[in-house]
């Protein structure tokens, strides 16, 4: 099937990341900077901190709201999604509170969030379900809206019941949209998370981070922001292994796999587009927008 | 087994409204193959989209089997024009094909025999475990006929099936359709805008003029099993082939 990447081309991508720490530690090393420590003096408080004596205390509480407000979003954000997407009328009902709520950045709200849930978990992950549902949300009705009506069409002269056509139909065209919103929530989860951990907290990665710089501990703090950005890093892998699985069957029928036999669903899938083709659809139908860009979600193949 | 009567079909409403379908009137045989014969735009989706229940019709009455069609009749199956846009890419072959059965009350069991035998007759038994997007066009529209044969219709409509695959490909999947028509014992409605192809294939062809109303009916004595070559050869083929041109063109 695919070509294995080089081993080579494994090895550059190391290149670089080496060339900064390497640039760095030689610099930091006779700088004397207060506020630019050593690098051998970040990498030990880095071991001592976090091999493993902070994980459970910032490290954990921190991912786990982060997990527990993104998992809220995305469900709330598919099921009100396909809702919206598939009601005209819901959706322009719902339209100018979706816009005005979409508008309002989630940080606005951390105050009230305090309010009303206190200065534990809760707050958090109520200020990062909401700051992450609205890409979720948004691609969601796009994608719903984007379906095939011919799809629809062959569903209901099957006679396929409405609960069949939502799950095996509209959910998986959907998807690619569905992920694409997911993958802009993630990155802002990690924002929200981190923010909202810097406001009336008694734990977690933002916590710490501003708790070393006002304690001067500018090695500590750095240690927390390598942290976080290995988080992030780790998250996103991971995010694009579950999406390169869930979606290997967009990628091929875009034919982005770079195998041959995808190749001839490219050339026959760009004819069989007849003159008779929208006729007959009734007004509503013909209206349909057109199938939404999914080049966000489709990354060419290393 | 398909009656038609004064089928009408009007976009808004009936005085300022589009009338796609004006008055059809038609009825096709048990186990007769009937083709449709008509110029783009003169109504043979709507007309389609009607018979096969997606579409309610503004007045006239269908039939299939003696019973009125007010919604996707159980005995029909309808082959559409784009199969790129009909197959389910997230699913295999064989799922695209099984997919519908369940709800038909198939058993698992009578599903997988019912799957497995509809691929072998389009000839892709061997392609079960593939996804759509790795098949040529022809095949696409292979698994799309597989899966309308497998839900075991007494009627198959089809809305210009092989207009996207090229000449070679278009002419192997008339052969195929003829062999599986016998095969299966359906009833076929097949919508073209191709004369050659649907007098090959039909008993009859109607030709239709927009808003799709009947204006030709041609029988057709050519003998079968029919072939590509020397069927078309036929002076009686060359016959019907200009009779339908001048009805078209008129």
């Amino acid at each position: 099937m695919r070509t294995a990447p080089r081993v080579s081309d494994f090895l550059l991508q190391f290149v670089l990341p080496g060339g900064l720490l390497l640039g760095y530690g030689v610099w930091s090393a006779q700088a004397d900077n207060f506020y630019f420590p050593p690098l051998t003096e970040i990498g030990s408080t880095f071991a001592d901190t976090w091999l493993f004596e902070r994980v459970p205390v910032d490290l954990l509480p921190s991912v786990s709201r982060l997990v527990a407000g993104y998992s809220l979003a995305v469900v709330v954000g598919v099921v009100a999604g396909i809702a919206l997407g598939l009601s005209r009328r819901a959706r322009l009902t719902s339209e100018p509170v979706v816009e005005f709520l979409r508008a309002l950045p989630a940080p606005a709200l951390i105050p009230f969030a305090l309010l009303l849930f206190g200065t534990g978990t809760n707050s958090k992950v109520f200020i990062i379900a909401l700051g992450t549902v609205w890409p979720i949300l948004l691609n969601t009705i796009d994608g719903v809206r984007g379906l095939e009506s011919q799809q629809l069409d062959m569903a209901r002269s099957y006679r396929i019941p409405s609960r069949s056509v939502l799950l095996h139909i509209i959910l998986p065209a959907a998807s690619p949209r569905i992920f694409a919103g997911m993958r802009t929530s993630l990155s802002i989860g990690i924002i929200l998370m981190v923010i909202s951990e810097m406001v009336a907290s008694a734990n977690g990665l933002g916590y710490f981070i501003l708790q070393s710089q006002r304690g001067f501990e500018i090695p500590e703090m750095w240690t927390g922001i390598v942290v976080i950005g290995l988080l992030g890093f780790v998250l996103n892998w991971l995010f694009l292994r579950v999406e390169a699985r869930v979606l290997f069957w967009h990628r091929g029928a875009k034919g982005l796999l770079g195998d041959s036999a995808a190749a001839p669903a490219v050339e026959s899938s760009a004819d069989g587009h007849g003159p008779d083709d929208a006729e007959g659809r009734g007004p509503e139908a013909a209206t349909a927008p057109d199938v939404p860009s999914t080049a966000r979600s489709s990354r060419p193949v290393s | 087994m398909l009656e038609v009567s004064h089928l009408r079909k009007v976009y808004g409403s009936e005085e300022t409204g589009n009338v796609a379908v004006g008055d059809l009137s038609f009825v096709v045989g048990e186990k007769e193959f009937v083709c449709i014969l008509g110029s783009s735009g003169c109504g043979k989706t709507t007309m389609l989209r009607c018979l096969s229940g997606l579409a309610p019709a503004t007045s006239g009455q269908i039939l299939v089997e003696g019973s009125p069609v007010d919604g996707p009749p159980e005995d029909l199956a309808y082959v559409f024009q784009d199969y790129s846009r009909s197959l389910l890419p997230w699913m295999t072959v064989e799922r695209n094909v099984s997919f519908p059965l369940r709800y038909k009350g198939m058993s698992k069991q009578e599903a997988k025999i019912a799957t497995a035998d509809a691929l072998d007759a389009v000839g892709l038994g061997d392609r079960t475990k593939a996804f759509p997007w790795q098949l040529s066009g022809g095949m696409q529209q292979r698994v799309a006929i597989a899966r309308a044969l497998a839900y075991r219709p007494r009627v198959l409509l089809m809305d210009e099936p092989f207009a996207s695959v090229d000449a070679q490909t278009r002419s192997d999947l008339e052969d195929l359709l003829l062999g599986i028509w016998e095969r299966y014992a359906v009833t076929i409605v097949f919508v073209t805008h191709d004369i050659d192809e649907a007098v090959y294939l039909a008993d009859r062809v109607l030709v239709l003029k927009a808003p799709a109303t009947v204006t030709t009916v041609a029988d057709v004595d050519l003998p079968r099993p029919r072939d590509q070559i020397t069927t078309k050869a036929l002076p009686e083929f060359a016959r019907l082939r200009s009779e339908l041109l001048s009805a078209l063109r008129h």
